[in-house]
């Protein structure tokens, strides 16, 4: 009787252990919820650029370029791959455009994820799972190898295919998730004698994309569509309806803006990036 | 000799290379595309996680010969080059142990997320590897078998020849050499039974003085020998063949010896010098000098990590534990799964796993549901050997791979399967016919190609909608107002022509309606159907017709006799397009069927696509679309889904991956 009496009266009474426990507990829950919760979380997410573009076209090249300054050799990619990059010296991200030139916040605002896709027919999935689901995504680059791209060729053809697949995707893409999304098309390799100019990049590239899309409008229907399982049947034109050739501004009714400049990963005098860095710093 | 070595990760940087004569790089592009993307010869490889090269079938690609590993979880590719005249036993076993040793300098370096840069200072690991593995090949390979050493170094003393600068170790050399030949027979003894414990050991040139008895040194050996004792202390010109001999047969200790070589040079007492200027003693000399000091050495032997001077032996020695601890985990591995303790406590806590994810998945967890999953793919009619396949393909992909949270292995194992199926049926290239067309009949002014008619042909066995299909692309065609000539090759069924001229009159009809145009070629029955399609395709070119459409005999893909005469007709016609038609009845038989086709039109020449007719009969069981593909790794081009002639639909990889998972 005494016993269970006296083990009450300590279990209830102020203790000044209890006391100290009690207040320990009450500060240092909140750091222990921060430490493990919050900052794993991955609060700094940073701003993301895609690389995509057709196999062969030096994606992983100028990644490797982005990030060490040289590039690399390179193969055919399987795998997707993240970088985290920073600026180069002399660069100022977008948003920093109003900072004090000593804003320790300007380094943090220097890094971002470049992300390599595969340019693969088969593994183009990883590429369009990047676009529709995307994450702090702020811009994506599209490397068109401008040595192939002359009239007539195969790669012209494979090229166009896959950018009109991703800007169509971009059209039809969920307007509140991305609400702006602009597109440089890099034409790489400049140093090869064969290489085109931007500006026949641009029209060919054009040109092209207007053939796809008619051929695409007149093809036939997927399987699967009126054989009971129908799909909400999207419109699938690129561009401005009824016209009657695509132009890369049309992109710009859907916030989606396109941009070509030429430079090179590879070459004699040394890589030729700057207009690219440029592009992507205004982005950041 | 090697070409060229690589190590690159699955995302296409090469992290380490060394080459020894230029390769292309597309050799090893062409190795990933047909191997790993394509997965078209991978059907020998085995399943598991610690793949050896040698297990891995060897890739050929014109003139150079691929061996490859792979170690999955850190996404690298381990590939050796050389050219396929040479036979290197040694290859797989050097592609194993760089695996191995690269493995576990680097890989935690390899585990950072982004980014690409690994810090490596392989060249030394690598060299000393490859060092090793040539000299052990060339001793296997010797034809004497009681004196391999011997034989070996006649074998250096050959091709030491043409071998770049000597090293300065002369002095070091000599010196050897000028004590080998002290009747001192107890020590070289020793020198000579420790050598054979352990062929890395630096006194090779030793068993030349001492030859056992009866052995048949070879007389190039006996010479080197002889001229290296007898010119011993002669100019620097003798000195330097001394040493090029010297090391030719004794390799792998060149760098060794780095720091004493210079200081032997100058005098006969400096053995000792050297020793205390480095503080410590190198086997070289111990070995020859004292039995008592060479035990001491041995057993400090692993212990010596100098600031470079022996650099060598620090290698010898570091890669030697790697290969046997990794040798010991795999042992360690495989003994304490039958531990009863152990086994049944994994057991629960697999379980456990098994619901709430995160469980790493072994070969065990997986076969019973790939067993599941097989049984479905074949019940979907799949052919056996595609199912197989593609089992093993997710199989090697999943092993030692963690689920995540709350994930069961079959989820995993679904859209893993998922994934592997929409890979296997999406095209390499697009598909869009009617721009291929275009570009054929008007092609552009800067392409010096002159207009001509595009020209499909249309193969298959018999009955399986040939002729019905054909009519559909026709339709499909005049819709977008080409002007189509239909050639009737089925010169052997009779009323065949007659069938075709039905349905060009029906198509005439559509067409008057639609603003397309279309004929019937026929030569009647009983031509030569490479003849008539010759003809016929000239004839369109002269009457500027826009496509031209063949229509063939039905044959049977295992008759050689009907099927021979597809490479003629594919050399005469010259198709542009060669479909085959396979009807999504057929069963297992489609795998036969669509590698015997793809086979009949000679090399060079393979089908371009498939078209699979009756999609609309079968319901779910679409598995004939896979088993196609899979055998021949041509795409699918069209589906017939109806009897109309507007039931030709283009594949969507979506659906059909849908209809092939689905349970019914």
């Amino acid at each position: 009787m005494v016993t269970i009496q006296d083990l009450a009266q300590a279990a209830l009474n102020p203790s000044p252990v209890g006391l100290a426990l009690a207040v320990l507990f009450a500060l240092l829950i909140p750091l222990f919820l921060h430490r493990f919760i919050f900052q794993s979380s991955g609060l700094t997410t940073l701003p993301s650029v895609l690389l995509i573009g057709p196999s062969g076209s030096g994606k992983t090249a100028l990644l490797t370029l982005f990030e060490r300054g040289n590039h690399a050799p390179t193969h055919t990619s399987q795998t997707p791959l993240a970088v985290e990059c920073s600026l180069p010296v002399g660069t100022r991200a977008g948003s920093d455009k109003y900072r004090s030139v000593n804003d320790p916040t300007n380094q943090a605002h220097k890094k971002f994820l470049l992300m390599d896709t595969p340019g693969h027919g088969k593994l183009r999935h990883h590429a369009i799972k990047n676009i529709t689901n995307p994450q702090n995504l702020k811009g994506i680059i599209f490397l068109v190898d401008a040595a192939t791209l002359s009239a007539g060729d195969d790669a012209l053809r494979q090229t166009a295919d896959y950018l009109h697949d991703v800007l169509l995707i971009l059209q039809k893409r969920n307007v509140k998730v991305l609400k702006e999304l602009p597109v440089l098309i890099a034409a790489n390799k400049m140093d090869l004698f064969t290489a085109l100019p931007a500006a026949l990049v641009r029209s060919s590239l054009e040109a092209e994309i207007t053939k796809v899309r008619d051929s695409r409008s007149k093809g036939l229907l997927d399987s699967g569509i009126g054989m009971g399982d129908v799909d909400d049947e999207k419109d699938d034109w690129l561009g401005e309806m009824g016209s009657k050739e695509f132009k890369f501004s049309q992109m710009e009714e859907f916030d989606v803006s396109v941009e070509v400049s030429g430079g090179n990963v590879l070459g004699g005098g040394g890589a030729s990036v700057d207009k690219w860095w440029k592009w992507v710093s205004e982005r950041l | 000799m090697l070409d060229t070595f690589e190590i690159l990760t699955t995302t296409g940087v090469v992290l380490w290379s060394k080459s020894y004569a230029p390769v292309n790089p597309s050799v090893i592009n062409s190795l990933i595309n047909d191997v790993f993307i394509e997965e078209r010869t991978l059907s020998g490889a085995g399943v598991g996680e610690d793949i050896s090269a040698a297990n891995n079938p060897p890739y050929k690609h014109d003139q150079h010969t691929l061996k490859w590993t792979t170690v999955k979880e850190l996404g690298l590719i381990f590939v050796a080059v050389y050219r396929s005249l040479l036979h290197l036993s040694w290859v797989d076993k050097l592609v194993d142990n760089i695996k191995t040793i690269f493995i576990d300098l680097y890989g935690d370096q390899l585990k950072k997320p982004h980014t690409t840069i690994v810090e490596c200072h392989f060249d030394e690991y690598f060299d000393q590897q490859m060092q090793q593995l040539e000299k052990t090949g060339l001793g296997t390979d010797s034809r004497f078998p009681d004196s391999p050493f011997q034989h070996q170094e006649s074998r250096f003393v050959g091709i030491s020849r043409d071998e770049p600068p000597p090293l300065p170790e002369l002095g070091g050399k000599q010196e050897n050499n000028t004590l080998s030949n002290d009747p001192t027979a107890n020590e070289l003894n020793r020198a000579s039974s420790a050598d054979n414990s352990r062929p890395t050991t630096p006194a090779g040139h030793l068993l030349t003085a001492k030859r056992p008895p009866g052995g048949k040194g070879s007389r190039r050996a006996r010479k080197a020998a002889n001229a290296a004792s007898a010119h011993a202390s002669s100019g620097e010109e003798s000195h330097s063949k001394i040493a090029r001999a010297n090391k030719g047969a004794t390799q792998k200790k060149g760098r060794k010896w780095d720091a004493d070589g210079l200081a032997d040079e100058d005098s006969d007492t400096q053995l000792d010098y050297s020793a205390a200027a480095n503080g410590t003693t190198s086997d070289q000399e111990t070995s020859e000098r004292t039995g008592a000091v060479e035990v001491v050495d041995q057993a400090t032997w692993g212990s010596k990590t100098g600031k470079g001077q022996f650099i060598l032996k620090d290698l010898d020695d570091q890669v030697n534990s790697i290969l046997a601890s990794a040798d010991s985990k795999k042992e360690d591995s495989a003994a304490t799964s039958t531990g009863i303790v152990g086994s049944s406590l994994s057991a629960i806590g697999g379980l456990f796993r098994n619901v709430v994810g995160g469980k790493i998945l072994t070969k065990e967890d997986l076969d019973k549901a790939m067993k599941g999953m097989e049984d479905h793919l074949l019940r979907k009619n799949v052919a056996r050997e595609a199912a197989v396949r593609l089992c093993e393909g997710v199989e090697r992909e999943l092993i030692g791979v963690k689920t995540g949270s709350f994930e069961s292995v079959q989820a995993k194992i679904q859209s893993a399967m998922e994934a592997s199926l929409s890979k296997i049926l999406t095209p390499t290239s697009s598909l869009d016919l009617l721009r291929e067309i275009d570009a054929v009949i008007s092609p552009s002014a800067l392409s010096l190609q002159k207009k001509r008619p595009y020209v499909i042909s249309i193969v298959g066995v018999n009955g399986v909608g040939k002729s019905t299909n054909l009519s559909k692309i026709c339709f499909f065609l005049l819709q977008n107002k080409y002007k189509v000539l239909i050639v009737a090759c089925d010169t052997f069924r009779s009323g065949a022509v007659e069938q075709l001229a039905v349905h060009v009159r029906n198509l005439k009809e559509l067409a008057s309606r639609e603003g397309g145009e279309v004929e019937l070629y026929q030569k009647g029955y009983g031509k030569d159907a490479a003849n008539v399609a010759k003809d016929a395709v000239t004839f369109a070119t002269q009457e500027d017709y826009d496509v031209v459409l063949i229509d063939t005999a039905g044959r049977r893909h295992n008759d050689q006799r009907l099927m021979s005469s597809l490479e003629k007709f594919a050399k005469f016609a010259q198709p542009d397009k060669i479909l085959m038609v396979g009807e999504a009845l057929v069963g297992t038989d489609s795998v036969a069927q669509a590698r015997n086709f793809n086979t009949a039109f000679g090399s060079g020449r393979s089908l371009d696509g498939f078209i699979i007719s009756k999609c609309d009969t079968v319901g779910d069981m679409v598995g004939t679309l896979v088993s196609m593909v899979h055998a021949t790794n041509v795409p699918v081009l069209f589906v017939g889904v109806g009897q109309h002639y507007s039931d030709l639909r283009n594949l969507s990889v979506k659906w059909a991956v849908q209809k092939l998972l689905s349970s019914n």
